[in-house]
């Protein structure tokens, strides 16, 4: 029976001193000893208050070990030794010894048992607490796998006898069960510790989901956050805004911690606060870039995209700050728009330069880097050709159900960062008028014309290069209404419309003079240099489809089209 | 808008310069068709410098060709100086870019 507990205590790596034998021990500890080990270890096992039990331990231990007084001492962060509780004349709890200072400290220090028989001729000894003499003095380190937490002491015999190596050897056997209660209760501590955590991470994952807009059936946005671990970085908005354009924004926080989702927090507040107005995406940007350096930490910063849809006309317009490339897909064709300037919160002053799309029945996605960064089958990352074939796996589908599909698929993948994936879509395949402009047949008025052109081509995300070449076109046509058509100036009336259709944009010139014989009209051989005739020729070049049609009643109806970028 | 539609021909370093700004349309590419043929009237080689100029339509080129070709019907020198971009992308886009003789600058000419 008596070697139960010593087997245990050294499983539990008690430290033994070298220079005492085991089998001596074993004899010194008789039927007695047992009794309070088991006692202490009852206690300590059936107690949740480690401060109480420590309180009843130390009474114990001085009442048995006929001890003055007793003590337990932990070892604290700053590796000094923290009295927790005492029994004895004098209440030592709080009492602080530095570390490797005092009997308690060497006893830590060098993880044994000191027996301190006089006091007076141990130098380690610091002296008396407030008028109690202490004499004789045994110390034993409590012990754990990570080294010693602390050290049981006790203080003079009462009957005057010193301490001796038997009462050393019972004080280690007392400090095993101690030790123990004392990692058990820390590591309960933990978890409770560890428990709160968590449910303050799913109140934080609460708390950014109510920031998320929810489903909108009538919007055609359909957005999906999937956080890596309980809290996400990346975060999405959508609204509408006073003039009936829908404002959407979607970003991603460096990092991936606490602090990442406080500065999602913020960053998605402050991009829904800055867009309420309807501000140019560049502004829009460019106004919470400005907050952010003001006010974020250095080194963190929010890639993000800003911009806005208008319903009436499929058209998109938005900037980017260091958010991956957004890819525009319709029909089989996709155009990727790259980013317009750095992310969000690391420069102030920098501008970000708006693009322009029009959807006209296809779909714009974005999505945050964790789709791209997905592993496929290869373990490598998918990257945008990943995404451009899962684009195309899903399209057909509505747009909840592509957005589904995909967040399905990337699932399955190994997702390793917040993944948000955003879809703006165009189903509506029906024509839409863009705009248009009429007046007389005036020279004067291609100034006019050049301009609305200009406009709008702009607007369907047309660069500078083909925006001079349709502006040229369309000047040409109107041009050559004025001179052939009419004869001249002033009196006849054109009229130009512009129309975004199945993917293009398609002008069309109407005028009500005398029908003109398609058939003479041609472009002509451009090797052949020679002043005029070159106009039908520039807008051959330009467009991708020209003709007349027969308009309903009288004159002519040029349809020119040009397919969106 | 700054940029006031215009042509005016100075005397430079020996040439007739036909300085054009603006916006060149159907509106006004006869004015700078009658300004270029009056300096071809001359005996001095004509340059035409459409640094300024913004936008150019077929009328336009078309008075840059018909100058063109009068000047090289009698020997007469004939050259377009500093041709901006617009300018530019309209004649690479009728593929006169090659036809017409283009310099930087008069300077250059002058040369």
């Amino acid at each position: 029976m008596g070697l139960a507990p010593l087997a245990q205590a050294r499983n539990c790596s008690v430290s033994l001193p070298t220079r005492v034998p085991t089998e001596t021990l074993e004899r010194r500890i008789g039927a007695e000893e047992v009794g309070i080990l088991a006692d202490f270890s009852h206690a300590f096992a059936a107690t949740l208050d480690i401060d109480e039990t420590l309180r009843r331990a130390v009474a114990q231990i001085a009442e048995y070990m006929n001890a003055e007084a007793a003590a337990v001492f932990l070892v604290d962060e700053d590796g000094s030794s923290v009295c927790r509780a005492s029994a004895g004349p004098v209440d030592v709890v709080g009492l602080r010894v530095e570390r490797g200072k005092g009997i308690v400290g060497r006893a830590i220090a060098e993880n044994r048992v000191q027996l301190v028989r006089d006091t007076l001729r141990d130098p380690d000894f610091l002296g008396d607490q407030r008028g109690f003499h202490s004499r004789s003095i045994l110390s034993a380190p409590l012990d754990s796998a990570n080294g010693p937490i602390g050290a049981l002491q006790v203080l003079n015999k009462r009957d005057g006898a010193l301490f001796d190596t038997h009462d050393a050897d019972v004080l280690r056997l007392l400090a095993v069960p101690t030790a123990l209660a004392l990692n058990n209760a820390r590591l309960s501590r933990e978890l409770v510790e560890q428990n709160r955590i968590k449910r303050e991470f799913q109140l934080a994952r609460q708390m950014q989901k109510t920031l998320l807009p929810p489903r909108r059936r009538d919007l055609p946005i359909v957005a999906m956050n999937l956080p890596a671990r309980e809290i996400s970085g990346d975060f999405y908005d959508f609204f509408e805004i006073d003039d009936g354009r829908i404002a959407f924004c979607i970003g991603d926080v460096s990092g991936k911690g606490m602090d990442a989702a406080l500065l999602m927090v913020r960053a998605s507040s402050c991009l829904r606060w800055a867009g309420k107005d309807g501000a140019a995406p560049g502004v829009w940007l460019a106004r919470v870039n400005q907050e952010l350096c003001d006010t974020v930490t250095r080194g963190m910063f929010v890639c993000a995209v800003a911009g806005y849809l208008d319903r009436n006309t499929s058209m998109v317009e938005f900037a980017s700050a260091g958010f991956p490339p957004l890819l525009l897909h319709r029909g089989e064709s996709f155009r990727e728009i790259p980013a317009s300037g750095p992310p969000l919160g690391i420069l102030k002053d920098v501008p970000f330069e708006a693009h322009r799309a029009a959807l006209a029945g296809g779909s714009l996605y974005a999505f945050s880097d964790g789709v791209t960064d997905v592993r496929g089958p290869d373990r490598k990352p998918i990257g945008m050709d990943g995404v451009r074939a899962l684009i195309g796996r899903v399209a057909g589908g509505s747009p909840r159900a592509r957005v589904r599909a995909m967040v399905g698929h990337l699932r399955r993948l190994a997702l390793s960062d917040d993944t948000t994936l955003m879809l703006l879509s165009d189903d509506d395949a029906q024509p839409r008028y863009l705009g248009g402009i009429g007046g007389l047949s005036d020279p004067e008025n291609l100034r006019l014309v050049r301009r609305s052109v200009s406009d709008v081509v702009l607007r369907l995300g047309f660069d500078e290069a083909e925006r001079q070449r349709l502006v040229l076109s369309v000047d040409e046509a109107v041009a050559n209404v004025i001179r052939h058509a009419y004869g001249g100036c002033c009196d006849g009336r054109v009229e130009l419309s512009f129309w975004l259709d199945a993917g293009a944009i398609r002008f069309e010139l109407r005028d009500f003079a005398a029908p003109v014989d398609p058939e003479r009209i041609r472009p002509r051989d451009l090797s052949d240099c020679r002043p005029g005739g070159l106009g039908i020729n520039l807008i051959d070049t330009v467009m991708d489809e020209w003709r007349f049609l027969r308009p309903d009643g009288d004159g002519n109806l040029l349809r020119m089209v040009k397919r969106l970028p | 808008m700054t940029d006031i539609n215009d042509c005016a021909t100075e005397d430079q370093q020996g040439f007739k310069l036909v300085r054009v700004r603006g916006e060149v349309d159907l509106s006004w590419s006869q004015r700078l068709r009658k300004t270029i043929l009056d300096a071809l009237a001359t005996t001095r080689p004509v340059a035409v410098d459409l640094s300024q100029v913004t936008y150019i339509d077929s009328s336009g080129i078309a008075a840059l060709v018909e100058g063109f070709q009068n000047a090289r019907g009698k020997g007469q020198r004939f050259n377009l100086v500093a041709v901006s971009k617009p300018v530019h992308a309209v004649l690479e886009l009728a593929r006169l870019d090659r036809v017409f003789p283009i310099l930087a600058s008069l300077d250059e000419a002058v040369k």
